[in-house]
């Protein structure tokens, strides 16, 4: 497959000879193994490959919840090789929403709430993210649950408000890791079916990292990846 | 992120979690309360001790400018009109006070005042209730007096009753003509006191032509020519000095007790801040994951670690509202022990009823809240340092249990190196602040070296409990090798508990000891007798000479031995000069001696040639043996030298011995001898050729009142001593209580960390399980883990209680007492004391190891 963007839209993650390397004790590990990608808008890439294989690490890293070794690696206009912790914490905020495979909702908030925390991290008014919110969640299907704790949910259910929780913030990037994991396969294609959607109506980069083939249909590349290196 | 969503935000994910674990959260807030209770009921305790005494001083002290005293003796009244009659002088008004008792004794003796009604008004504020013709009363009634409403309803008394009142002199009637408002005099001693016309009081007590002192208002206060006009104008022998300055000597006093309270008080509250510790850590283990989602949704790494110091600062909250409640049945007894424990010890007090100042509660608020805060801040930094990207982990988050390491023993070896410096230090204030920063070094660096301790106890310990124990305690020997830093932390709350323990033990048991080897060595004696109330009027009452010359025929039963003692000051150090017959008391007894030689000090004693000074007075003051003692006393200038230095444990400042024949030729040449001997107590001891020994001092004893009647009190010496130790018993018995406080919140501190501990391992525990160990096996485990870890703190809490003790008893009681003690280990008591306080924190921990295996391995497992 091929790792280049369609040549009518604009690379939005540009990454060159990128690499991750963990040390454990003694011992060194290749996460990731001088990978060069490029990721227009628009575009919904599916990571595939086995367990170990670098795709979550690849994702940390274009998340910026991690940081490369080496290489270069620009996402959204943002050199996330050199940048300060502080302009992380807005690129998280901001630029990316992060859909995980365990959903990582708190346990102690309501669906209102665990969807209203990334807007008011950000410092947006109360309000505003609220009325947000409750815009998302009931496009979720999920506006009976409002009130109800992550623990009173199905995995669907769970996904689902995950999805909204990203997209809160409106980022243009929107990164997946196995979302429909933990999820059997009926909700685990409603869960592909909304990231396309979001992906082809509303313009939304998705990149998605999953070993399963739900999501090939709705790929616009399809990037393999093994041992850390992309083949 | 706005300043007005973190309170929700610490709402959402702290509050709500605290909810749906209440039981954790309950066991830390209770162990602060417990702590914050303590220390806030002790620092109010104090306060109304030391507020009551400043009244009673300040109402005594009134709005003089300078009072003229005479040391150790009476002002003549004859200097009242000499110096209202100098210009410098704006007002003079002579002052006269003692204690006196009822005839019927419904009340415990009280404080009768003297004044002149009409020269006192611009002194001091004094009136009857609603009428302002109390004094003209006072004036042309004699024998009538006002008190105030608390002691006339003790008394059972009221307006024109009469009343009889004993003194040393006799006993006579009293009318009452009115009842004091409660402001000014009327506040004195806690509202237990009567004021008399000054006239009255002189022929009561047989002082007509004496007063106590006189107060001056000047007409330029600032002026220091007035001043030396005045000093030239008085005789040596009288003294112009600042009114209040037995108030700064007292507050001195009660300011080294007040500060060694409050720090043994604060134990509590430190010890509970390793609860804190604990909870809070394991919070931030075991949400690692929800932290991690936190930074990863675009929260900061500072806001992260202000969510856990913010946690801490709950407890602590939540810790000091309920120490409020908790706190108000121990804050009575508090006043009532320490206001017992200071009127005896120190100055007489008599705290009223608990007043909540604000300044102690937001003195006990803030320290909770900064103990609390700081107790937080170490797992709050760990919380920050955890990386986003572990919330696309895909096992819940974990702390990461290693080995302990070696720890920061370099650290912990410096700061225990530092004590010998710190408590070098001089006092500040009579504060040993170097002192308790030894001390906190102390507890700070033992409780560093848990880390290392653990790990070599866990691991050296492991093959042994293997061999003899079986599998079970070898886990469990493991597991305390590779512990962790919180766990460490527990053993440093115990071990800090049982230090404090061991030191206070040696310390009291030494003090005990050399107190009990003073009491029988230097408080010798058969019979003490004195005038009436002597005691609590500071020795100024004297035999009279027909009852001197009484107590001179008795002496064909007994050996008579002599003494006078006068209540002085010097350099701001309450002190007593005492002169004895020592010809007539080295037979019997001696003195325990700190310095200088024995036999060349006592030759020089009955030569009348030197003095000795208390350990307490040469600590306090600084002089020493070849210095030289110089004050004048009674009139009589004395310029001496020290020929040595002995032990006393009178709390009221120091002593100085001299010889009584020699200052009687001093008096007697400088034409100031009243009669022929001035004696105000004597001994007597039975001969040891005397079989009947019960007999004489019953014959004596019977001699005594049926000559003066109510006039002379004795005591036998052996009721006297076990008065002494019974009080010395009294005093420390709120230390033990306070230690006993430390070492439950110890307690709580292990099983708590027992439970996180069980708690975060319950998958592997249950992983044991399903591998085929049985409930038995992991329980065993756990309170094998449970003896480690108490077994780890009890052996450094005794290594460091017996550094503590050295230093309580050579630096933090000499610096802030003046005092120290033959240095004693009573080893009985450990023998029995450590096993019980292993037992009882094992105890404990019991409840922890039914927590291991409550929900079935499966369920746990899938969790992986």
């Amino acid at each position: 497959m091929t790792s280049r963007p369609s040549p009518a839209s604009k690379p939005l993650i540009v990454a060159r000879d990128l690499s991750r390397i963990y040390h454990a004790g003694k011992t060194r590990v290749v996460g990731l193994d001088h990978v060069d990608l490029e990721v227009g808008a628009g575009e919904m890439v599916v990571l595939k490959g086995v367990s170990g294989s670098g795709k979550s690490t690849l994702l940390a890293l274009l998340a910026g919840l991690d940081r490369p070794t080496s290489g270069m690696l620009h996402v959204a206009g943002l050199d996330l090789l050199k940048a300060s912790s502080t302009a992380l914490t807005h690129f998280r905020r901001r630029k990316v929403g992060m859909v995980f495979q365990s959903f990582n909702l708190l346990p102690t908030l309501t669906v209102l709430e665990n969807v209203c925390l990334p807007g008011l991290l950000a410092g947006d008014s109360e309000s505003e993210v609220r009325r947000r919110a409750r815009a998302w969640i009931e496009r979720m299907g999920l506006g009976s649950r409002m009130h109800h704790l992550p623990g009173e949910l199905s995995g669907g259910e769970m996904q689902r408000t995950a999805i909204a929780r990203a997209l809160i913030n409106d980022p243009p990037i929107l990164l997946a890791d196995e979302p429909t994991g933990n999820l059997d396969s009926d909700n685990g294609g409603i869960v592909v079916r909304l990231l396309a959607d979001l992906n082809r109506s509303h313009g939304r980069t998705v990149v998605m990292a999953t070993h399963g083939d739900l999501a090939d249909a709705f790929a616009t590349r399809i990037v393999r990846l093994r041992d850390g290196r992309m083949v | 992120m706005k300043r007005a969503f973190f309170p929700k935000l610490f709402f959402w994910l702290h509050v709500r979690h605290v909810r749906r674990h209440p039981g954790r959260a309950v066991a830390v807030v209770l162990g602060v309360a417990i702590g914050a209770a303590v220390f806030t009921s002790v620092r109010l305790a104090m306060r109304a001790s030391l507020d009551s005494f400043s009244r009673s001083m300040d109402a005594v002290t009134g709005a003089a400018d300078r009072v003229v005293i005479r040391p150790g003796d009476f002002v003549p009244e004859e200097w009242v009109a000499r110096l209202l009659a100098r210009d410098e002088v704006a007002s003079a008004a002579p002052f006269l006070s003692a204690y006196v008792q009822d005839e019927d004794q419904r009340s415990s003796p009280f404080l009768l005042i003297g004044i002149d009604p009409f020269l006192d008004a611009s002194f001091r504020t004094w009136s009857r209730a609603g009428d302002s013709r109390a004094g003209w009363d006072l004036v042309t009634r004699p024998f009538t007096l006002l008190m105030t409403e608390k002691l006339a309803r003790l008394l059972d008394r009221s307006v024109g009753d009469e009343i009889r009142l004993r003194h040393p002199r006799g006993t006579a009637a009293f009318r009452i003509a009115g009842i004091l408002d409660k402001e000014g005099t009327g506040a004195l001693e806690g509202g237990l006191a009567a004021v008399a016309d000054i006239a009255t009081f002189q022929e009561f007590t047989g002082l007509s032509g004496w007063v106590d002192r006189i107060d001056l208002k000047l007409r330029h206060p600032g002026s220091s020519r007035d001043i030396e006009a005045l000093r030239r104008l008085l005789p040596r022998d009288l003294v112009l000095e600042r009114p209040g300055s037995g108030k700064a000597a007292g507050q001195g006093l009660l300011r080294a007790y007040a500060a060694n309270l409050s720090v043994l008080s604060f134990v509590s509250l430190f010890v509970g801040m390793f609860l804190i510790y604990s909870l809070v850590a394991l919070n931030a283990a075991s949400r690692r994951r929800e932290t991690a989602v936190l930074l990863s949704l675009g929260a900061t790494s500072r806001s992260v670690f202000l969510l856990f110091v913010t946690e801490g600062l709950f407890y602590g909250l939540l810790g000091w509202f309920l120490a409020l409640p908790l706190g108000l049945p121990l804050v009575r007894w508090m006043v009532e022990g320490v206001g017992r424990t200071v009127s005896v010890l120190f100055v007489r007090v008599a705290p009223e009823d608990l007043v909540l100042s604000p300044w102690e509660l937001a003195v006990s608020l803030v320290g909770t809240l900064v103990v609390s805060a700081l107790a937080a801040v170490q797992p709050a930094a760990e919380a920050m340092k955890v990386s986003p990207k572990e919330a696309m982990a895909l096992s819940a988050g974990r702390e990461r249990h290693g080995d302990a390491g070696r720890g920061p023993v370099v650290p912990a070896l410096a700061l225990i190196a530092s004590v010998w410096g710190l408590s070098r230090l001089p006092p500040a204030g009579g504060t040993a602040y170097g002192g308790y920063a030894a001390t906190f070094a102390l507890f700070v660096g033992f409780s560093l070296l848990s880390p290392y301790v653990l790990r070599r106890l866990g691991r050296s310990s492991a093959p042994a409990l293997k061999r003899v124990f079986g599998p079970a305690a070898y886990l469990a020997g493991r597991s305390v090798a590779r512990s962790g830093t919180r766990v460490a932390v527990s053993v440093g709350s115990l071990l800090t508990a049982v230090a404090l323990f061991v030191a206070l033990t040696i310390m009291v048991h030494s003090f005990r000891n050399t107190v009990n080897a003073w009491v029988h060595q230097t408080v010798s004696g058969d019979l003490f007798a004195s005038p009436r109330l002597n005691e609590m009027n500071r020795h100024r009452n004297i035999f009279s000479s027909d009852q001197v010359a009484l107590l001179k025929a008795l002496a064909s039963r007994a050996d008579l031995v002599p003494f006078r003692r006068f209540y002085l000051q010097y350099r701001n150090l309450p002190y007593q000069f005492e002169v004895t017959d020592f010809a007539a008391w080295f037979p019997h007894s001696g003195y325990l001696w700190v310095e200088g030689d024995p036999a060349s000090a006592r030759r020089s004693l009955l030569e009348g040639t030197g003095c000795v000074v208390s350990e307490v007075f040469a600590n306090k003051i600084g002089l020493s043996v070849g210095e030289r003692f110089r004050d004048r006393i009674a009139g009589v200038e004395l310029d001496l030298p020290i020929v040595g230095v002995i032990r006393d444990y009178r709390s009221q400042g120091g002593v100085v011995f001299f010889s009584l024949p020699r200052f009687r030729e001093m008096r007697l040449a400088a034409g100031l001898l009243t009669q022929d001997e001035e004696w105000s107590g004597v001994r007597f001891f039975v001969r040891e050729d005397r079989a009947d020994r019960a007999g004489v001092l019953n014959r004596i004893k019977r001699t005594l009142v049926e000559k003066f009647g109510d006039r002379v009190s004795f005591i036998e010496g052996n009721e006297l001593r076990d008065r002494i130790l019974r009080i010395f018993d009294e005093t420390f018995a709120i230390t033990f209580v306070l230690l006993f406080i430390a070492l439950v919140v110890a307690a709580l501190g292990i099983a708590t960390t027992l439970a996180v501990s069980v708690l975060e391992r319950s998958v592997e525990l249950n992983t044991l399980s399903a591998l085929g160990g049985s409930a038995a096996q992991i329980r065993s485990m756990i309170g094998w883990e449970a003896a480690l870890l108490v077994a780890a703190g009890e052996v450094l809490g005794l290594l460091c209680g017996l550094a503590l003790s050295v230093l309580l008893v050579y630096g933090i009681n000499r610096q802030s007492f003046g005092w120290t003690f033959i240095y004693e280990v009573n080893g009985a008591t450990f023998l029995w004391a450590l096993p019980l306080i292993f037992g009882a924190a094992l105890a404990a921990s019991f409840p922890v190891v039914r927590l291991a295996l409550r929900q079935s391995p499966a369920a746990l497992l899938r969790e992986l």
